[in-house]
């Protein structure tokens, strides 16, 4: 008898709450941005069409004030961050948000924000280098945001991307992957991994003092270490030399001990090379450096990549004398480069404490590029998400005043990343511990890469 | 001990004793005894229904859905760990699995939800009926180490299996069917409006947190969970008394991974997104601290234990840059404060860890058992 | 060896440089062991916070050697008596309170104190690469074409001085025995008059100065040390599971087991090893360990746990 009662009370109950509940939908997406995924959307075509609506309407009627959106109040636009600022990770993190930072401090304190009347803020959060805490963190925030300046690390931004094409939200990877260039959510800047790898062995073969050299390759057993590869494979194809032998390290995970190179050197020793190109982050680039020095027969030339490069190792002899690192631009303080003279005085400025480093630049040259975006999005009068994604393909060339190549927007499958690199080599008197060697090479074939 | 412990006889009204009093078999196996509990039980489907409406917002409903989710997987633990006293570190591990069965059989193949949860469910047996025997060999310590091992080579696989993994880059999980009948919880429309996904997935996901917790507070007083727990208690009496050893290990086994490789689906279709290092010590850590926070041993200190765990560590990041937290937290590079905001979580999870064992190791379900005891036996507090 | 090598299609040079490279790595493995094995012996308690110790004590080495300008082998010493005074004061204020709890129980306090001490630690020292600045690293032995750092040969020596420390002291000094008599059966000991808390205590203190010295090894080279040597701990448990939890020579032996097995893997993978996928050196060690574990539950040298009916 009690039973039949409460289960009555309970239907009662639940049928009430079936109709308050109803009120309290919430449809996705505010406006017409894309369905949820239903069915395994090729979301390129869709984002498309999306924009080319919005585009119609944006010419018939003059920009005005932009609206109030999702992150812009009418006043303040806010920025997402999601970056560690915790873990191992955070020694790239911190850096790349300082370099944010001080952009953005600069664009607010000399120019009064974006069209000299919008102020920016940033909102950081940390992602512990972890998908599912960077899903919740994203949760958090995004609705509170015009755009994300910088998010860090390919599994982070990978296991995003649904949510970033979802909500139609901009973001800027904090990394080389060439994945990114044909995201049509993506802000990339820079040339890729592949671009770099390109560029390094065609720099490294052209002098004459090298030819002949035997080259190798030691990359990491990740996605980024065969990105990588790749760029060698490709650069020996078209320089018709062969790689000998191609050596594999376990990737830095949570769970991997201390690597140590010794069973890949003397791999890499057995096939003579004289010539490695290393796939790495800096916690792979001090065992190397250890197992080189420590092994005196062996003195092969490294080339490293931009994500390699601490600037405590420019104190190490070895890589002092046998190491070349492939990146962008030009030394740091350069006053020749206007670009680098400007992001001088503004780390000067607004960042006096922190020291020159590679992280920082490409965290100031995010804010640069999201600069660009933000005042191509107020000149046409729409902060909304859809107005974002429209004056990042409208937006033509950013441009990064020398400091970084030159990147041509506009659709995702349109986009021209950067092709050149620059060369360095170790030197604990510089700035960074690095000094130029050459600016902005570019192999003749470099174009002919297909990103897919 | 059983009669303070089990969800009580009958309340204390007119003539009836004041105190609850196991009489009869039966009220030992009733799972909603008596009014109170049936009150709550009203109480939790009005939350159920009422917290997805406008109230809460997407990002609460998300960390809500993932205390569900964690929910789900450390009563799968519990069921191992708290009532068969077998000890894992290697949960993670299933849940892994879960979330890559999800991606690959619901997303790249495109298999419909109600084919893919039960199969993510049936793999999860498959499993522990193979990992189970290790237990019968291997006691204590070494158990603890040996299912440690198991995140590694589980890491290794989720690697290099790339057709179904991804490899090292992970697997996007887009577009996988989660529709039960007509309600399509990858939007859910009733009645004429539409829910966003953070809502669907709420209802989804707390859906099976009750369906679970039924599930297993009734497999832990049927003949099994009896010989679970007998074994927990004393393996040796309980192999004495006519319990089969290895088919009970087997089956806690097996029952626990099917748990939390249900987990790893609903995971999966929240972060839309599943990578090997996501499957680390870390989330084995995570939810052995759910289930000890909670309360080792009880169906609903698994639920507890994740509102405990997966709030804290939300609270503490919502209020990174209030008054009370900010000059302690740091949460950026520009700021001053001395911990960064993953910092303090991880220390206080620690803290969290080391002072429910020194002073409640029961958890906190222990401290509701004993607020309920003192309500009941007022004014004999004792 | 050399008969042997080229079957292997991997010069003889080579096998012996990798094997001496998995000696190394195996009797550092093994410095960790010890650790693991002096708190299991006196208190059957797996210390999961020994990789906190290990953190701790290569952390307080930078801090004495660079940050104080220090001589290096006197903050060597300093940083082990520090790790030390950490494991008494650990002991003192939170482990005392768990003697005779299930081990389930205190493998998860050592857990949490491994959380909370390790993020201590980043907050403290920061979390990039720092340079120990040792004075081996970089220097060589030759002999017969086979190069030995001298950080190999100091980490070699060691262990086997804390070995050799251990065996003694368990069998000679009074207070070994009375570790050994605890281990046993903690009643009879006591009745002994021997005093239970003070040997707990000395046998965390040794835990932690063992793992400072450990520490130390592992963040020697250039640029080494970075918060990651933490895990270094879970690398060492198969090295203690698999020479038995209470043993020490099982314990060097099982180190220099998983560091050659380790250090071959890596070398013969690439030719001989594609079906196991990228990296196999990672999961190697556990499957060693499962193995053995299946036909010896106890390890090869642990005790077996009698049980009676």
């Amino acid at each position: 008898m009690m039973q039949k009662r409460w289960r009555r009370l309970l239907a009662v109950f639940l049928a009430s709450m079936l109709v308050l509940g109803a009120c309290g939908g919430r449809d996705d997406d505010d406006g017409d941005a894309a369905p949820p995924d239903d069915d395994t959307p090729t979301d390129t075509a869709d984002n498309g069409d999306d924009t080319d609506d919005t585009d119609d309407t944006d010419d018939t009627e003059p920009p005005g004030d932009p609206e109030p959106a999702p992150g812009f109040d009418g006043e303040t636009i806010r920025l997402g961050v999601l970056t560690p600022t915790s873990g191992t990770v955070a020694v790239i993190g911190n850096p790349l948000t300082a370099g944010n930072q001080a952009y953005v401090d600069y664009l607010n304190e000399e120019l009064g924000g974006i069209a000299g009347q919008y102020p920016v803020e940033l909102v950081v959060e940390d992602s512990a280098y972890d998908p599912t805490t960077a899903g919740q963190r994203y949760a958090a925030i995004s609705d509170d945001v015009v755009a994300f300046v910088q998010i860090l690390g390919t599994p982070v931004v990978n296991a995003l991307l649904p949510d970033l094409i979802e909500d139609n939200v901009i973001a800027g990877p904090a990394s080389l992957d060439s994945a990114w260039i044909r995201e049509p959510n993506l802000m990339p800047i820079g040339g890729p991994y592949q671009v770099q790898a390109i560029n390094a062995v065609d720099w490294y073969f052209s002098q004459p003092e090298n030819e002949g050299q035997v080259l190798c390759t030691l990359a990491s057993d990740d996605e980024y270490g065969d990105t990588g590869v790749a760029g060698v494979e490709f650069a020996a194809d078209n320089l018709g030399i062969d790689i000998a032998v191609q050596a594999e390290y376990p990737a830095p995970s949570p769970t991997r001990p201390a690597q140590t190179f010794e069973s890949q050197i003397g791999q890499l020793e057995g096939g003579d090379c004289d010539v490695i190109f290393f796939v790495a982050t800096p916690t792979d680039t001090a065992p190397l450096n250890t197992v080189l020095t420590e092994n005196t027969d062996y003195n092969p030339t490294v080339l490293g990549q931009s994500p390699s490069w601490l600037g405590l190792f420019a104190g190490f002899e070895y890589l002092q004398e046998n190491f070349f690192l492939a990146s962008e631009g030009t030394n740091y303080g350069d006053e020749s480069v206007p670009g680098m003279a400007e992001l001088v005085r503004i780390k000067e400025t607004y960042a006096p404490e922190q020291e020159p480093d590679l992280y920082f630049n490409f965290g100031y040259l995010q804010a640069m590029a999201m600069h660009q975006i933000l005042e191509e999005a107020v000149a046409r009068g729409d902060l909304s998400r859809d107005g974002m994604v429209d004056a990042m393909e409208n937006v033509g060339t950013l441009s990064f005043d020398g400091v970084f190549g030159d990147y041509e927007y506009g659709p995702a499958d349109e986009r021209q990343p950067p092709t050149s690199s620059s060369f360095f080599r170790p030197d604990p008197d510089s700035p960074m511990g690095l000094d130029l060697v050459e600016r902005d090479y570019e192999a003749d074939y470099v174009g002919d890469f297909t990103f897919e | 001990m059983r009669a303070v412990l089990a969800p009580f006889g009958r309340g204390p009204s007119g003539g009836r004793p004041s105190r609850n009093l196991v009489l009869d078999y039966r009220d030992d196996l009733r799972i909603f005894p008596d009014r109170w509990a049936r009150i709550g039980l009203v109480l939790l489907a009005f939350l159920y229904l009422w917290l997805p409406s406008q109230q809460v917002s997407d990002a609460g409903l998300r960390t809500l859905s993932t205390i569900g989710i964690f929910a789900i997987g450390a009563i799968g633990l519990n069921l191992l760990t708290g009532y068969t006293g077998q000890v894992s570190l290697g949960h993670a591990f299933f849940i892994g699995v879960g979330s890559y069965t999800a991606a690959y059989l619901g997303a790249e193949l495109g298999w419909p939800f109600l084919v893919y949860v039960p199969a993510a469910a049936l793999i999860g047996v498959g499993l522990g009926v193979v990992i189970g025997p290790f237990a019968l060999r291997l006691r204590g310590h070494y158990l603890v180490i040996v299912t440690l091992g198991l995140i590694f080579l589980g890491r290794h696989i989720f690697n290099n299996w790339t057709s179904v993994t991804g490899g090292n880059r992970g697997t996007q999980i887009r577009g996988a069917d989660m529709s039960i009948g007509p309600l399509d919880f990858s939007g859910l429309e009733l009645f004429g409006t539409t829910y966003s996904r953070e809502q669907s997935m709420f209802f989804l996901v707390w859906a099976l947190v009750a369906l679970t917790a039924l599930l297993a507070k009734n497999l832990v007083r049927s003949r099994m969970g009896r010989a679970m727990q007998a074994v927990r208690d004393r393996d040796l009496s309980a192999e004495i008394i006519g319990v089969d050893l290895a088919r009970t290990k087997v089956g806690a086994f097996a029952w626990s991974s099917a748990f939390a490789c249900v987990a790893g689906v609903l995971s999966a279709l929240q972060i839309r997104f599943a990578g090997a290092d996501d499957f680390g010590l870390f989330l084995s850590i995570t939810y052995v601290a759910i289930i000890i926070i909670g309360g080792v041993g009880t169906i609903f200190g698994a639920i507890v234990g994740s509102i405990f765990v997966v709030g804290s560590e939300e609270l503490i990041n919502q209020n990174s840059r209030s008054d009370w937290l900010g000059p302690l937290v740091s949460t950026g590079p520009t700021d001053a404060g001395w911990l960064s905001v993953g910092e303090l979580n991880a220390i206080l999870f620690g803290a969290f860890i080391v002072g429910f064992l020194l002073f409640e190791p029961r958890g906190l379900a222990a401290l509701w058992f004993r607020a309920k005891a003192w309500f009941l036996t007022w004014p004999f507090s004792y | 060896m050399s008969a042997l090598a080229p079957v292997l299609a991997v010069t003889g040079t080579d096998l012996v440089q990798n094997l001496i490279g998995g000696l190394a790595l195996g009797s550092k493995y093994a410095l960790i062991a010890l650790g693991f094995v002096v708190v299991f012996r006196a208190t059957g308690v797996i210390n999961f916070a020994n990789g906190a110790f290990v953190l701790v004590g290569a952390y307080m080495t930078y801090q004495f050697f660079q940050t104080w300008e220090l001589n290096f082998y006197l903050s060597i010493v300093l940083s082990m008596v520090f790790g030390f005074l950490l494991g008494i004061v650990l002991e003192a204020i939170v482990l005392r309170r768990l003697v005779g709890e299930a081990p389930f129980t205190v493998i998860m306090v050592t857990i949490g104190l491994l959380f909370i001490i390790d993020n201590l630690v980043t907050a403290v020292w920061g979390a990039a690469n720092l340079d120990l600045g040792d004075p081996w690293t970089g220097s060589v032995v030759e002999a017969g074409g086979i190069q030995i750092p001298h950080r190999d040969l100091w980490a070699m020596g060691f262990t086997g001085v804390v070995l050799c420390g251990f065996l003694l002291f368990f069998r000679y000094s009074s207070m070994g025995l009375a570790m050994r008599a605890t281990a046993m059966d903690p009643e009879a000991a006591l009745a002994q008059g021997i005093s239970a808390r003070t040997v707990y205590r000395v046998t965390w203190g040794i835990a932690g100065l063992v793992a400072a010295l450990a520490g130390t090894t592992f963040a020697t080279g250039t640029g080494s040390l970075q918060p990651g040597l933490g895990l270094l701990a879970l690398a060492a448990f198969p090295a203690m599971i698999l020479g038995g939890m209470d043993s020490p020579l099982g314990a060097v032996l099982g180190g220099i087991i998983i560091g050659l097995v380790q250090q071959l893997t890596q070398l013969l993978a690439p030719e001989y090893m594609e079906w196991a996928g990228r990296s196999p050196e990672i999961v190697v060690p556990y499957v060693v360990m499962i193995i053995i574990l299946m036909v010896r539950p106890y390890g090869l040298f642990g005790t077996p746990e009698v049980r009676r009916v």
